[in-house]
């Protein structure tokens, strides 16, 4: 292990991390909000701390990263960014514990979205800004966005781009990784761009836009209100963020293709078609469920099944109904998408369609082997046939996805926690969902759990946001050993 | 004409002869002096032995001043290079090449342009495709030949002992009269050019025109209801029945492809979407039951093995498969297998004398295939102005004994004639005739003049 290579990255890491602190720094003296000192001793410590730690670690040795190193890089790099992006919270005073600041701060690079705030609407806009940030810069990747910007990184940057968005499909756009990644940022900021405008358009301030558009695009969930979407109650900002939150949960690359002139691309991507149709079907369900049952009208029960079911299942957790309210069948629904996820190379996160599409197609394998034992099938995503080494790495994800989430279920469980809760506020995190049942409902928040829970679904964030392996494989001894 | 072939293989020996028997001069190149002398016995044409690839030899053999030349070995690329040689020696002359290899089938464009200029590439595997997809849209025929575009179809029924056509006179079909014409019987070794009095016996393969939309009356005649294709087996997963697999793929038919070798069963499997790929040996017959084989409308018999496709075949017959297809590549095969059973042949070899033999007898005939046992053909002509036979009535044009209309297309209409029925100016005809038969066609409608 290159030890010092990790932590001379890791620096780099921070010193950029310090650098992006400079936003909200000048939000706060445009609003006067009082968090100018705040933000000014956090970028002097992020940064300050990253450049120490980059001159310590001057190192000769040049050699590139290996993969498990990188997964190393990976891993503790969010868990620095975490800790260092929590420092603005407890400097403040807007958030009193290290606990909770720094869950704030994990939840929004994550792209979760929980909050432990009660009344958001007290915080200075400076810390308002900096939570929309965090998540815009998570949701696309902090490692990527360093990719992006740092070429020197050269060969190691094919690793930690693997290591942070391990899709099962890789989609290399350009040649060079750097590019690559380059180009994913440029689409990923041009859509945010098209969203402030529209939301502008409708009447939101420009503040306001930001700062949405800041966590629809990541799938992200904080808002700048205590109702979240709801207390804006206009069916055009609904339908824009809808809107906004589905293309989120499409592959980016998708959305490259498309702007470079391939219109058709989205129709003839066979994940996108699955999850595309999913997402009616469910929009249907619940619009025909909540429809008499909660609402009056089919328009307004289309309006909040719509917005709902695209926020939970492209894990991004917006709340414009109390679902809660809803009968079992859409909560149901809601929970299952909380598992489903969207797109493999969105921001989104859970399980994601393309891994459903080939466990489910794996599955039917198994079944038809049994009445023609003699049958070869391939299993194939449109036309491509997919290597068995992907399925099984599938399989262990799926596997070590529930396993993990049951194991997290039983230890909120036992801090005395109540069925609903313990179940969703997995489910919610791991997913990086943001808002789930019970306790920790549309209209709750994380507050009332217990520390050691917070950390456990801190924990469940990051594991959710790097999909499991990356992280759970510095937990294998053997991965130390020489 | 001249013509020179290169090579004398099944193909090229074929090909040699139908050309030599029509009266044309034929040069044949053959490296291998066995063939060479067997040619030199059997036929009347000028036998050299030598390489095709060989330039000086093209020269000896006359390419100067040939029309056509023919390159038929079972190399690819040795007739891709006499189509070189040939285009670089003189200017006029017509290439034909035969090629197998589907990747160069992917780019024909490349072979047609200036620097190769071949004017016809054949590649009998998709001919073979071709004709065994035309198979499966009339299931009951054992032949399906297409004529303007598929229009006109000319079906080849083999009589079952139990048909109700069996004993029936061709004069009691008047009902269908316009829209079936029954053209060719063959009896056995015997072709029977019909008239009305004649009776349908068993055994028989009668050939009938038709119109595309009325096929169904052909299903009428024959009192069986129409049942729509639904289950393919293919045996043999190698070029053919892969290609074969993938244009079935496509549609609502259930198709399975049995392979022998796993690694290739994964190459089908990536490669097809509904198709079931199956991994086992088609002359097991536990296996065959267990994948259901007597449910099969057809069974494919495709494998590289041409014994083994005629035991599969008859297997798969036994088993209770309702039709078979059995690739033979041997030409020899072919008149023996029919006797034992085998319903329907495709070779490759065949499908590539016919293209071949086709194109070289362009001119005004626009399409000629060589029915069963080869001794009958259907030929579609052109009606020239200049011919005696426009403007009169059929029964009261002089047609040679052996030859018979089978239909008139004159523009969009597509006529099935009776007697009274006129031709008119640039009609097409399509025509069945003997082989001996076909030089008086030619005169009666001065389609030699056109030749050069």
């Amino acid at each position: 292990m290159h030890f010092r290579q990790i932590f001379r990255l890791i620096g780099i890491l921070n010193f950029f991390l310090g650098l992006s602190m400079a936003a909200p720094l000048c939000v706060s003296l445009i609003y006067s909000d009082g968090s100018f000192a705040p933000f000014l001793y956090s970028i002097l410590i992020t940064s300050g701390s990253g450049l120490i730690a980059f001159l310590l670690t001057k190192t000769s040795d040049s050699s590139s990263l290996s993969q498990r190193e990188s997964m190393a890089v990976v891993t503790f790099g969010w868990v620095s960014a975490g800790f260092f992006g929590a420092l603005p919270f407890l400097f403040s005073g807007s958030i009193g514990s290290i606990t909770n600041a720094y869950f704030e701060s994990i939840s929004g690079f994550t792209t979760t979205g929980a909050t432990i705030l009660s009344d958001i609407e007290a915080l200075p806009e400076g810390l308002l800004f900096w939570r929309s940030l965090t998540q815009w810069m998570g949701g696309m990747g902090i490692i990527v966005l360093s990719i992006a910007i740092l070429p020197f990184l050269g060969v190691g940057g094919m690793q930690l781009y693997k290591a942070e968005i391990p899709s099962p499909v890789v989609d290399k756009l350009q040649p060079r990784i750097s590019e690559t990644a380059k180009t994913l940022w440029k689409v990923y900021l041009l859509i945010t761009l098209l969203e402030i405008g529209l939301l502008y358009v409708g009447g939101m301030s420009l503040f306001d836009s930001m700062c949405h558009a800041f966590c629809t695009m990541p799938t992200g969930g904080f808002s700048t209100q205590n109702g979240s979407i709801a207390q804006f109650n206009s069916a055009y900002f609904e339908g824009v963020i809808t809107l906004f939150m589905i293309l989120a949960g499409i592959n980016f690359s998708l959305h490259f293709k498309f702007l470079k002139g391939d219109f058709r691309v989205f129709g003839r991507d066979p994940e996108c078609r699955v999850f595309l149709l999913i997402l009616a079907i469910l929009i249907l369900l619940v619009t025909s469920n909540t429809y008499v049952t909660v609402y009056s009208s089919v328009i307004e029960a289309f309006r909040y099944a719509a917005f709902q079911v695209s926020s939970i299942i492209t894990t991004t957790g917006f709340v414009t109904a109390n679902y809660e309210q809803w009968p079992a069948f859409s909560q149901i629904v809601l929970l299952l998408c909380m598992f489903l996820g969207a797109m493999a190379g969105s921001t989104g996160g859970a399980i994601k369609t393309v891994r459903i599409v080939l466990l489910v197609k794996h599955g039917y394998r198994e079944i038809f082997t049994l009445i023609h034992p003699h049958a070869v099938r391939s299993i194939k995503l449109g036309k491509k046939p997919v290597p068995p080494d992907v399925l099984n790495s599938i399989w262990g994800f799926f596997i070590l996805y529930v396993g993990l989430f049951i194991v997290a279920v039983i230890c909120m469980s036992a801090l005395g926690l109540d069925t609903l809760t313990s179940f969703s506020s997995v489910a919610a995190t791991i997913g990086n969902v943001g808002p789930g049942f019970g306790l920790v409902g549309p209209i709750n928040n994380y507050l009332s759990i217990p520390d050691v829970g917070k950390w456990v679904l801190m924990f469940c964030m990051i594991l959710g946001r790097l999909e499991i392996y990356t992280v759970i494989i510095l937990l294998v001894p053997a991965y130390w050993r020489k | 004409m001249k013509i020179i072939i290169i090579g004398a293989g099944d193909v090229g020996f074929n090909i040699a002869q139908r050309l030599s028997e029509e009266n044309h001069d034929v040069v044949v190149i053959e490296k291998d002096p066995v063939k060479i002398r067997s040619i030199q016995n059997a036929l009347d044409v000028q036998a050299l032995e030598g390489s095709g690839t060989n330039p000086s030899m093209l020269l000896e053999a006359g390419i100067k001043e040939s029309d056509i030349i023919v390159a038929a070995t079972d190399n690819d690329e040795a007739n891709l290079i006499v189509c070189f040689y040939a285009q670089y020696l003189t200017d006029f002359i017509t290439k034909i090449a035969r090629v197998k290899n589907p990747d160069y089938m992917k780019h024909t464009e490349i072979f047609k342009q200036d620097f190769l200029n071949i004017d016809l590439i054949i590649n009998s595997q998709s001919e073979m495709v071709a004709s065994m997809l035309k198979l499966t849209e009339v299931p009951i025929a054992s032949e399906v030949i297409d004529f303007v575009d598929g229009r006109v179809k000319l079906i080849g029924i083999t009589i079952k002992e139990d048909s109700p056509l069996v004993g029936r006179r061709l004069s009691s079909f008047h009902e269908y009269e316009q829209s079936i014409l029954v053209g060719i019987i063959i009896r056995g070794e015997k072709v029977v050019v019909p008239k009305g009095e004649d009776v349908i016996q068993a055994n028989d393969l009668v050939y009938m025109v038709t119109r595309r939309e009325d096929i169904q009356n052909i299903y009428q005649i024959m009192q069986i209801r129409r049942e729509g294709l639904s289950r393919v087996m293919i045996v043999g997963g190698g070029e053919t029945g892969l290609a074969l697999a993938e244009s079935l793929d496509t549609t609502t038919i259930n198709t399975k492809i049995i392979e022998l070798d796993g690694q290739r069963c994964l190459e089908l499997s990536e490669k097809l979407e509904k198709v079931v790929v199956l991994n086992g040996d088609g002359t097991d017959r536990d296996f065959l039951i267990e994948e259901n084989v007597d449910e099969v409308d057809i069974m494919m018999v495709l494998t590289g093995d041409e014994e083994n496709n005629v035991l599969i075949s008859l297997l798969g017959k036994a088993l209770g498969a309702k039709k078979t297809v059995t690739k033979i590549a041997k030409l020899s095969y072919i008149p023996l297998v029919f006797t034992i059973g085998i319903d329907t042949v495709v070779s490759p070899r065949l499908s590539a004398i016919r293209a071949i033999l086709q194109y070289i007898r362009k001119g005004k005939v626009v399409c000629v295939a060589p029915l069963k046992a080869e001794a009958v053909e259907a030929i579609e002509f052109e009606a020239l102005e200049t011919s005696d036979v426009v403007n009169t009535p059929l029964s009261k044009v002089k047609f040679p004994k052996g030859a018979i209309v089978g239909a008139i297309v004159r523009g969009e209409e597509i006529i099935i004639p009776r007697g009274q029925n006129m031709i008119k100016p640039h009609d097409h005809l399509i025509i069945f005739a003997l082989k001996d038969t076909i030089p008086k066609l030619e005169k009666i409608f001065t389609v030699k003049l056109e030749y050069f």
